[in-house]
């Protein structure tokens, strides 16, 4: 079965989506060897059922403590899963940083502005469609409590690809690097 | 004016100069990275963690982190 992961720093609405896209279908599990849970569930994607999991909030690949190394660990596991990366609009710069180390580990990345109402109250303007275009794979706008953007979201997911980091780097004419 | 950050007092402002490079790819995820912005939110007594401000998210770091990253504040 297909699965879709959906990784994202830590509360920017991954459990709040998870709950609206997995519905009533959920279950519990722990993962072994740690205290973190993670939950999965089903869901519908273009008349097939997938498996969906809700993976621990991780600041980066770089993991700093047990729920962070399951994360990264769930990532490396599932080489041939979809990630949906959830990032916290009102902070977009932290979230993109994530999305962009999983892009560039080659996954299939759908990018979820999560708390969108909760930036545009803040005065955080973002341009989807300029990110999405400069990311090279889809950027949803959603408010998972509300449910809103959940539909455009799960449409998009089909449209998941993997992106060349080498090509972001050329649109936004940055030099790259590395921390080592 | 150069200080450690966790030097900083509640409330003073600063940009990011350097991060000891064995700490760089450990914060970046939490948007701290050299040329950023801070504002000192918190500091928890007994060597705990301090909380800073950096693009209007709060993130704390412990001390021992904090006094590894130089800061330039204005005098």
């Amino acid at each position: 079965m297909k699965k879709v992961l959906l990784m994202g720093q830590a509360n920017v609405g991954k459990s709040a989506l998870f709950n609206r896209l997995a519905g009533a279908r959920v279950t519990e599990s722990n993962y072994p060897g740690t205290t973190v849970d993670f939950a999965k569930g089903r869901m519908r994607l273009n008349h097939e059922d997938v498996e969906i999991i809700d993976v621990p909030g991780t600041f980066s690949l770089e993991p700093k403590d047990k729920a962070e190394e399951v994360a990264v660990r769930m990532l490396e596991q599932e080489k041939d899963a979809l990630v949906v990366c959830i990032i916290d609009s009102s902070k977009i710069e932290r979230g993109l940083y994530l999305a962009l180390e999983i892009m560039e580990k080659g996954y299939p990345v759908v990018v979820a502005l999560n708390m969108w109402d909760v930036a545009k109250n803040g005065n955080v303007k973002i341009n989807a469609p300029k990110l999405e275009q400069i990311l090279g794979v889809p950027v949803v706008p959603t408010v998972a409590t509300r449910g809103e953007g959940l539909k455009e979201l799960v449409l998009r997911i089909e449209n998941a690809t993997s992106a060349s980091i080498e090509e972001v780097m050329e649109k936004v004419g940055g030099k790259g690097g590395t921390f080592n | 004016m150069e200080k450690k950050l966790s030097q900083m007092k509640y409330e003073e402002k600063g940009r990011i100069k350097v991060i000891d490079q064995s700490l760089k790819a450990q914060i970046a995820g939490m948007g701290i990275r050299e040329g950023k912005e801070v504002e000192m939110m918190t500091k928890q007594p007994i060597k705990g963690p301090v909380v800073v401000n950096v693009d209007r998210a709060n993130t704390s770091i412990g001390l021992g982190l904090a006094d590894r990253i130089i800061v330039e504040v204005e005098e």
